[in-house]
């Protein structure tokens, strides 16, 4: 945290989880990855894939790219796409959860159009996880949450334009700070990245 | 905001703490390019800051090659190593000895700068992959501050000492030989006699000869627990073993003595690190392992040249300061021992409880394997079973070579619990140590020197088996299968029932990943007898080949034949038919799955390999001495910037003194760090004799030192300050010039054994 108080977060996570992530085995990403390195399908320098489907809850099938992870993850038993950036990111703290957040969002889309897939897979835009992947800038806890409330507002208030949302926090200590908002209203994907757009 | 090294500042051992920081400042000099590729290479290598898979900026996509433009530009962190590029952190768990807090901090760095999965090697290691080398100083830290050291988990060092994870526990030991491992562990750490190797040096503790154990007689160096009765007293002491090794020609290791007390075991460790520095190949990499050295001399000569060396060491209270501890050491169970009661249990325990559980030579303790899929744990399940440790056995933790994790001392009524919470987190799966639980290396997933996905492979059986585990004869559930993606053995095939080593053949004009099959190497006996390299068969028919060999062996082996000698019974000649009938590849046009590897839908090719790091980079012990008093002089010239002057001039002095000591070790090893010392030895070996002088200057830059050396009264004003640093500067380079020379003359006297020093010598 920064010394007024406030969290200066690079380290974010973001998942948007799958609605019928189980129809697809986990080894059937790995080919898409592989596709999506040779084309450059994602705005980032995409490195390798690695594949986890042998472990359980775990990283599922690993996009391994320079400024952060892509993943068709399963931590927490939730399958769904997550990203989480390594390096610095720019802007405000409501405008890198947004980067981070319309960087998952395409993936998503991208994923829901796959060939391989034939329109199995599909995410849900009405939830949306975020995470810290820094224990230092940000450990979990209330402290942690009261300071990155005011950023995680301004952002889902532009995420779900407005619509009311309910929140759950990670309650274990140990594990990383994240939250969950969640709205009634079914949302597409492409209507959220709209709005991250605007 | 605070920094991990501020938050940690008292919770981090000091030496560790200035170690991670020396580390950092040779980073930043590394950015200045103020340190040249190779010695950067070893100095991150023997960090544990390891290369990994693409590092060098090229991958193969499947149809091209490709440039990965990392931001770092033209950076590098190692001859044709980009800065930016993902690496991998080894982090030595000396015995594999782990607490939960040690757990949970791996789990925290796991997940904040790899991916989430920490993976157990078959050293008893942990790797971390996919690590960005800025964040290994912060990583390294958080570590420090639970006593973990990636300290020489890689490079031309020792490596981490590993020992039989049923130490203290097991029925067969002569006796626990965790505090021996720990001490040997502690003592060869950063050693000044084990920092000039031509190559890697594993060491291994047993506590028993005829099991698996400790794998001794792979070893560069092992040790087998052994008690001797002398006089009606029983003693301690070790059959102890020297130059084995796998890599591309296994060699077992030699019987140096078969009985070393126990107060024996680290001044002979030394010794012998002293004699394979001295005497090992250090051009040849293919020939630098001790193995190459034992063999070389004969065993007789080299005991011969280790014991003369051993006579003359100084003696050092370390060697059995330890043993005083001994009588003291003990693991204190969490809970009282209580026997499994009678009742009814499900099928799933059983069969879990046939497999994974294993009865202490402690009445009513058991312990208990959670089986780690390919030595995969993920950071949640790695903090989960920090808690479930915390709640049933305390701090009795081990990782094994057979990448599982132990939970020791678990009382025995705990077992159906216990089974219970590994099955909520995903660690309840039965059939360690049996044909299920295989043993790879990471192969081509993420290992420079990977021909073939010895991973992919071994995912693909392993589900394969598990859906027929239940189905399978007791004789092949107890077979060992272990896989390398290439020659070098990191995943032992030599040592199991079924091994295999990735290769590639040329069909067609295409490059189709293939595995070199081994069968009957023997496990038992501390990896008693390598296995039979028989042929090669394509990848994607190895499982084929598995359920043949296997359905082989069950219907013609004989009445209580193992498969070590059902395999020497039938034969090379039939076995090779056997392989022989799997080998055809069909043309690519008709089966292109042949053309790639198992998890990996790229065209199989072999344009990713490049230059491996196990060998690490030779770069002798004067190299990193004088980088040393570098980094020293880099560290003044910033509390010069700060206006500390007297902080600034100490610390070049000692950069000076460091310089010096460097080179005065090239001709007396014993050298000390009492400065009246290195500045008489300095002055009498490279002053006197005119080996320092420069060929226009003379003596000029030795002054330098003396002057300060005798300016007792010296004050620390700008200008003084100022002067003295451009002095260290000259000093250094002047060692350096020195140290140019006499490898160019071959000037340097020969490292003799135990030489006096210079000022005895001349009397």
């Amino acid at each position: 945290m920064t010394a007024d108080g406030a969290v200066d977060l690079h380290k974010i996570g973001v998942k948007f989880f799958a609605e019928q992530g189980n129809a697809v085995e986990l080894v059937e990403f790995i080919p898409i990855f592989h596709r999506w390195i040779q084309t450059d399908a994602l705005d980032d320098l995409l490195i390798d894939v690695a594949d986890y489907s042998h472990v359980h809850a775990g990283p599922g099938t690993l996009l391994v790219a320079d400024a952060g992870h892509y993943g068709f993850d399963e931590t927490g038993r939730r399958r769904g796409m997550v990203y989480y950036s390594k390096h610095v990111l720019t802007g405000t703290l409501p405008e890198r959860l947004a980067a981070v957040c319309r960087k998952v969002l395409l993936a998503c889309q991208l994923l829901e159009q796959a060939p391989e897939l034939q329109g199995r897979l599909k995410f849900d835009g009405n939830e949306v996880q975020i995470f810290s992947n820094d224990r230092l800038c940000a450990p979990n806890n209330e402290e942690t949450f009261r300071a990155f409330e005011p950023a995680l507002k301004e952002f889902l208030t532009k995420l779900y334009a407005g619509s009311g949302y309910s929140l759950n926090r990670e309650t274990n200590s140990k594990e990383r700070f994240c939250v969950t908002a969640k709205t009634s209203e079914p949302v597409r994907l492409d209507t959220l990245l709209g709005r991250l757009a605007a | 905001m605070m920094s991990w090294k501020e938050r940690l500042i008292d919770r981090m051992p000091a030496e560790l703490a200035r170690e991670i920081d020396i580390y950092e400042t040779q980073m930043a000099l590394k950015r200045q390019g103020k340190v040249e590729d190779k010695l950067f290479a070893e100095t991150r290598l023997r960090r544990g800051v390891y290369g990994q898979r693409y590092d060098n900026g090229q991958r193969h996509d499947g149809s091209t090659q490709r440039t990965l433009s990392f931001p770092c530009g033209d950076l590098t962190k190692g001859t044709e190593t980009v800065w930016d590029a993902p690496g991998m952190q080894r982090i030595k768990i000396p015995f594999g000895g782990l607490t939960p807090d040690q757990m949970d901090v791996l789990a925290d760095v796991a997940e904040e700068y790899s991916d989430g999965i920490s993976h157990v090697t078959t050293r008893q290691d942990i790797q971390l992959h996919y690590i960005r080398i800025d964040d290994t100083p912060d990583l390294m830290r958080r570590l420090a501050a639970v006593s973990i050291t990636t300290r020489e988990a890689c490079g031309n060092s020792v490596r981490n000492v590993t020992a039989c994870p049923l130490s203290g526990v097991c029925s067969d030991e002569a006796f626990d030989v965790t505090p021996y491992a720990k001490a040997c562990s502690r003592f060869l750490l950063g050693h000044p006699d084990v920092q000039d190797f031509g190559r890697k040096f594993k060491p291994a503790f047993s506590g028993c000869k005829h099991r698996a154990c400790g794998l001794t007689t792979m070893h560069d160096l092992g040790f087998i627990a052994r008690i001797r009765v002398e006089n009606g007293v029983e003693r301690r002491g070790f059959e102890m073993y020297v130059g084995g090794g796998l890599g591309a020609v296994p060699y077992q290791a030699k019987l140096f003595d078969e009985f070393v007390p126990e107060e024996e075991i680290l001044p002979l460790s030394q010794a012998i690190s002293r004699i394979y520095a001295r005497h090992g190949e250090k051009k040849n990499r293919n020939r630098a392992r001790i193995k190459f050295l034992v063999d070389k001399l004969g065993i007789d000569r080299f005991r011969e040249m280790v014991l003369e060396e051993r006579r003359g060491l100084p003696h050092n209270e370390a060697w059995t300061d330890y043993l005083k501890e001994l009588p003291a050491y003990g693991e204190k169970p969490l809970k009282p021992a209580t026997k499994l009661n009678s009742g009814a249990r499900s099928t799933a325990f059983e069969t879990w409880r046939a497999s994974n559980v294993y009865r202490q030579k402690q009445p009513g303790y058991a312990v208990a394997t959670a089986t780690l899929p390919l030595g995969d744990i993920t950071s949640w399940q790695m903090r989960q079973l920090a808690d479930i440790a915390r709640r049933y056995v305390g701090e009795n933790v081990r990782t094994t070579v057979e990448q599982n994790i132990l939970l020791r001392w678990v009382s025995e009524a705990d077992l159906p619990a216990l089974h219970g919470e590994l099955e909520r987190i995903g660690l309840g799966e039965a059939g360690a140590g049996t044909i299920m639980d295989i043993t790879a290396c990471p192969g081509t997933d993420t290992c420079k020197l990977g021909i073939a996905s010895s991973r992919g492979l071994a995912a693909e059986l392993g589900e394969r088996l598990a859906a027929k585990y239940q189905q399978l004869d007791e004789a092949v559930k107890g077979l060992h299968i272990k896989i390398s993606g290439c020659f070098n053995s990191c995943g032992q095939q030599h040592l199991a029932d079924l091994g295999f080593y990735g290769v590639s053949r040329n069909v067609g004009g295409m490059t189709v990943p293939h595995f070199r099959v081994v069968l009957g190497g023997q496990w038992e006996e501390n990896a008693g007898s390598y296995g039979v390299a028989i042929g090669v068969v394509p990848s994607k028919r190895v499982p084929d080949f598995v359920d043949r060999i296997t359905e082989k062996y069950l219907t013609e082996r004989e009445k209580g034949e193992r498969f070590r000698e059902f395999i020497e019974r039938v034969g090379k000649r039939e076995l090779k038919a056997l392989v022989d009938e799997l080998a055809t590849v069909p043309p690519y046009e008709l089966d292109r799955s042949y053309y790639s590897d198992w998890r990996d839908p790229r065209e199989f090719t072999l344009s990713d390999i490049a230059k491996g790091e196990c060998a690490g980079e030779v770069v002798s012990r004067i190299d990193f001495d004088l980088q040393g008093a570098e980094r020293q002089y880099f560290e003044a010239q910033l509390q010069f910037e700060a206006g500390n002057h007297q902080k600034a001039g100490e610390t070049a002095y000692s950069a000076m003194l460091a310089a010096a000591k460097g080179l005065i070790r090239t001709q007396y090893q014993d050298i000390t760090d009492d400065a009246d010392t290195i500045v008489r030895e300095f002055r009498a070996r490279f002053y006197d004799t005119e080996l320092f002088h420069d060929k226009y200057a003379g003596g000029k830059f030795a002054h330098y030192l003396f002057g300060r050396h005798e300016d007792k009264e010296r004050t620390f004003d700008t200008d003084k300050t100022r002067r003295l640093l451009e002095e260290t500067q000259l000093f250094i380079e002047a060692a350096h010039a020195c140290n140019a020379r006499m490898i160019g003359q071959n000037a340097a006297a020969p490292m003799i054994a135990n030489q006096e020093p210079a000022s005895v010598a001349r009397v």
